[in-house]
């Protein structure tokens, strides 16, 4: 770790600190004492270095949704809302809140005694500022998740009323940090937000303030002194590391240079590897609102593909395990449907559906081809269909690699078409131009974050990446979906999304492949990291270094 | 002719290299007989290490290694000629027509041809690869593109030198066309140069092929070296012999061809004869 200064504990400091916990904590025969379940007691203080990949090109979380940005900006900003275990709201910022009978008023406590990290005191006009002016503006998701907020009235600086036009079930589960960081209103008034200086250098709440951005090689946080959570957060400082190349990372973690790495930080080939290395340790936690999915979409404006038979003969014939065993090195699970499995604990996601894993689906899918009107020619090629490789990386490649095999078995003739990032959005968003797409998406927390766009009429929006290509237009799912936006009954909510769940896997506007399970690896000497679903996209308050 | 090849024989490393070109375009031709079901099919387990029966083990998804090096061998041949065929064809009309006319001809064809040669060549390929969007065909263009400047520098000096020797003169003086005397004259003494230099572009044309491929700028529906080995990249320190294999297999095939156009240049060139 070149470069940056790791402050070292002396032995002394140490032993001090070992003698104070030993009044604290339960008697020990050893120095180390042990909390219940022999896990070692927090003690303050060190460095973690995470790797963060890749280097984010700005940290304006409330303006920019990239996924890379968060685990840096979550440390400085914080949101109302925190979630459990089981995705059920907690305080954060807010101290507490009642949502009204009808759905449309939702009113919070504020915590008191907050100041931003310019001393400036936190207040309603904060929250009110930040949802009205930043987030329903520049937000990326701001139009999707506050699309029914109409005001936020502020009665007094410790209360914060939201007036919704329509019931919003799915708020409640969008006022994260990640989702929509509260800003200091005093910094950003009358600022253009994207050029506030304070895009780069953020101001926030959290336990973390923003020291440095060395560009190229790493974020510095530092402890905040005065947080409102008493006693935290137990570090002194996060280094934020980036690292371009794959092979490097995992020797950074490997050699213990580096504490954690999240997301796609290690190379899905290196897992396997790091799990054995008995100073790593692995979770496959914390990626609770995440929900990514790796799907096809099929250009229904096509002659062959807007015939379902066509589409359900595909999905029959694509083997998901196999993308999960050999494509994500056994990283994740095969997908049944447009929501992700993940859904199961709040009860939306039901595996009673059109299934497509099969031990006969061969025969059916060539049986569904021969009823269409598609036999096989003399060289037993039905038809043939381009697929766009999706530019995000080599894993794509290999997928389409698989899917020219599986959709031969059928007659199918898939041709690969690999292009730049720019070209496959414009081909496939803008142009229209395509058969088969193979993005990847992440549903959030709730569908209505990150699903329905996929599928519902209105968002055929031309020009738009990542919403309804496929030019799929069903009324029945658009109602269910739309019913399902304002439903506030979790049972009826439940069901509304069972039956569009069905509806949308017998038409196969698209075939859902994988659900992908994402790995953090860290150093075991680094604990209490991942204390919730939402993982690296909250802040590590209660991380602490063992030495 | 015949004494040119007996002295190529003469080289006994050129020799060497001309069997090991033999051999790949002799798996070349069995490919669909060694390995009917093609490079992409899925044959066995993933990760197979090398064995009886995966002779160069499997990849990631499953695919025969061996199947992919023969079905590379064929792209890369196919890649490496072409587009140093068309590089020399092309390269060798703008370098006569420089040498033969001089002047402003001269002038701006060689300016040209500058300029393409201060372009780095890797990514002048890789841009015209993006922007044609990947296939077979555009990689030959590209290729092509950044390997003609030094045939043209090449053929454009030859004709200089032999632009005053008396057979020229005396056709001139006949009263022979411009393209008469370039093509009948002028370029046929320069072919042994032009061969010895275009031998070594197939080498460098392979080389830049399997770049392309590694970077996943190749035409993703043809087996190449470039592709085994940045597939087998992610998977180097559990499953060597992914991409050791393809990587031996370049290697083999550029210094061959290498080693072929020394021979070449010394059984052809005039001045290296009586070495």
């Amino acid at each position: 770790m070149s470069g940056i200064p790791t402050p070292h504990l002396s032995r002394r400091a140490l032993l001090l600190a070992s003698a104070a916990m030993a009044v604290t904590a339960p008697p020990a025969a050893e120095a180390q004492t042990s909390r219940p379940g022999g896990t070692p007691t927090p003690v303050p203080g060190g460095t973690m270095v995470m790797i963060v990949n890749p280097e984010p090109a700005t940290l304006a979380t409330y303006a920019v949704s990239a996924g890379n940005i968060p685990p840096i900006t979550t440390q400085i900003y914080e949101g109302l809302l925190t979630y459990d275990w089981d995705l059920k709201p907690q305080p954060l910022l807010a101290k507490s809140w009642t949502v009204s009978p009808d759905g449309k008023t939702i009113t919070f406590k504020l915590q008191e005694g907050v100041t931003f990290h310019n001393g400036a005191a936190f207040t309603s006009a904060d929250v009110a500022y930040s949802f009205m002016e930043i987030a329903k503006k520049v937000n990326p998701n701001g139009p999707v998740i506050l699309r029914e907020l109409e005001a936020v009235e502020t009665p007094d600086a410790m209360t914060a009323v939201f007036k919704l036009a329509n019931p919003a079930p799915y708020l409640m589960m969008s006022l994260s940090s990640n989702n929509i960081p509260i800003i200091c209103k005093s910094v950003f008034e009358d600022t253009v937000p994207m050029q506030n200086p304070s895009a780069n250098r953020p101001i926030g709440t959290g336990p973390f303030k923003f020291a440095a951005w060395e560009r190229g090689q790493f974020v510095r946080l530092d402890k905040n002194d005065k947080y409102w959570k008493p006693g935290l957060p137990l570090l002194n400082r996060i280094i934020a590391r980036f690292i371009p190349d794959a092979a490097t990372r995992s020797a950074a973690l490997e050699t213990g240079e580096a504490h954690y790495a999240a997301y796609s930080a290690v190379n899905a080939a290196d897992i396997k590897r790091m799990q054995a290395n008995p100073i790593l340790g692995s979770t496959t936690r914390g990626y609770g609102t995440t929900a990514a999915t790796s799907v096809l979409e099929f250009n229904m404006r096509r002659p062959h593909l807007a015939k379902k038979e066509v589409r359900q003969a595909i999905c029959y014939a694509i083997d998901r395990q196999f993308i999960v065993d050999n494509i994500l090195y056994g990283f994740g699970k095969p997908a049944v449907g447009p929501l992700s499995s993940v859904f199961s604990t709040s009860g939306w996601f039901t595996a009673d559906v059109r299934r497509f894993d099969v031990p006969n689906r061969l025969e059916i899918a060539n049986k569904l081809l021969d009823d269409a009107g598609y036999p096989r020619g003399a060289n037993g090629v039905r038809f043939g269909l381009h697929l766009e490789i999706n530019s995000f990386g080599e894993q794509w490649l290999r997928q389409g690699e698989y899917l020219k095999q599986a959709l031969a078995q059928i007659g199918i003739n898939l041709t690969l078409r690999s292009e730049d990032t720019a070209t496959w959005l414009r081909r496939c968003y803008t142009d229209y131009d395509f058969d088969i797409n193979e993005p990847f998406y992440s549903a959030g927390a709730d569908p209505v974050i990150g699903v329905h766009r996929h599928y519902v009429s209105s968002a055929i929006r031309q020009g738009t990446t990542f919403v309804n290509n496929k030019d799929y237009r069903s009324p029945v799912v658009d109602k269910l979906m739309d019913d399902a936006t304002r439903e506030l009954d979790p049972k009826k909510r439940a069901d509304l999304y069972h039956a569009a769940q069905k509806q949308m896997v017998e038409d196969s506007p698209g075939a859902w492949l994988a659900e992908v399970q994402y790995v953090t690896i860290f150093n075991k000497k680094l604990h209490d990291h991942t204390m919730g679903p939402l993982g690296t996209y909250e802040a590590f308050s209660r991380a602490w270094l063992e030495r | 002719m015949r004494a040119a090849l007996k002295r190529f024989a003469r080289n006994r490393m050129a020799v060497l290299g001309a069997c090991v070109i033999g051999l790949v375009a002799l798996l070349t031709a069995l490919a669909p007989l060694l390995y009917p079901a093609g490079a992409f099919t899925l044959a066995g387990p993933p990760l197979q290490p090398p064995g009886l029966r995966y002779l160069l083990g499997t990849d990631a998804l499953g695919r025969d290694v061996a199947a992919g090096v023969v079905a590379g061998a064929r792209t890369s041949l196919l890649i490496g000629l072409s587009a140093a065929l068309s590089a020399v064809l092309f390269g060798s009309l703008i370098g006569a027509l420089a040498g033969y006319y001089r002047g402003a001809v001269d002038i701006v064809l060689m300016r040209l041809t500058e300029f393409f040669q201060t372009i780095p060549a890797f990514l002048l390929a890789m841009l015209l690869v993006v922007i044609l969007s990947p296939s077979v065909f555009s990689v030959i263009i590209a290729i092509s593109a950044v390997s003609w400047p030094g045939i043209a520098r090449l053929v454009r000096g030859e004709f200089v030198a032999l632009g005053g020797r008396e057979f020229v003169l005396a056709s001139i003086g006949l009263g022979a066309s411009g393209p008469r005397i370039i093509f009948r004259h002028l370029l046929p003494n320069c072919v042994s140069a032009i061969i010895a230099v275009g031998s070594l572009l197939v080498a460098s044309a392979i080389l830049l092929e399997s770049g392309l491929a590694f970077l996943g700028l190749g035409d993703p529906n043809v087996m190449s070296w470039g592709l085994l080995i940045s597939a087998g990249r992610v998977t180097l320190r559990s499953a060597w012999w992914v991409c050791t294999f393809p990587g031996i297999a370049i290697l083999l095939t550029v210094l061959s061809i290498n080693l072929i156009g020394d021979g070449l240049n010394e059984a052809l060139n005039p001045r290296l004869r009586e070495r």
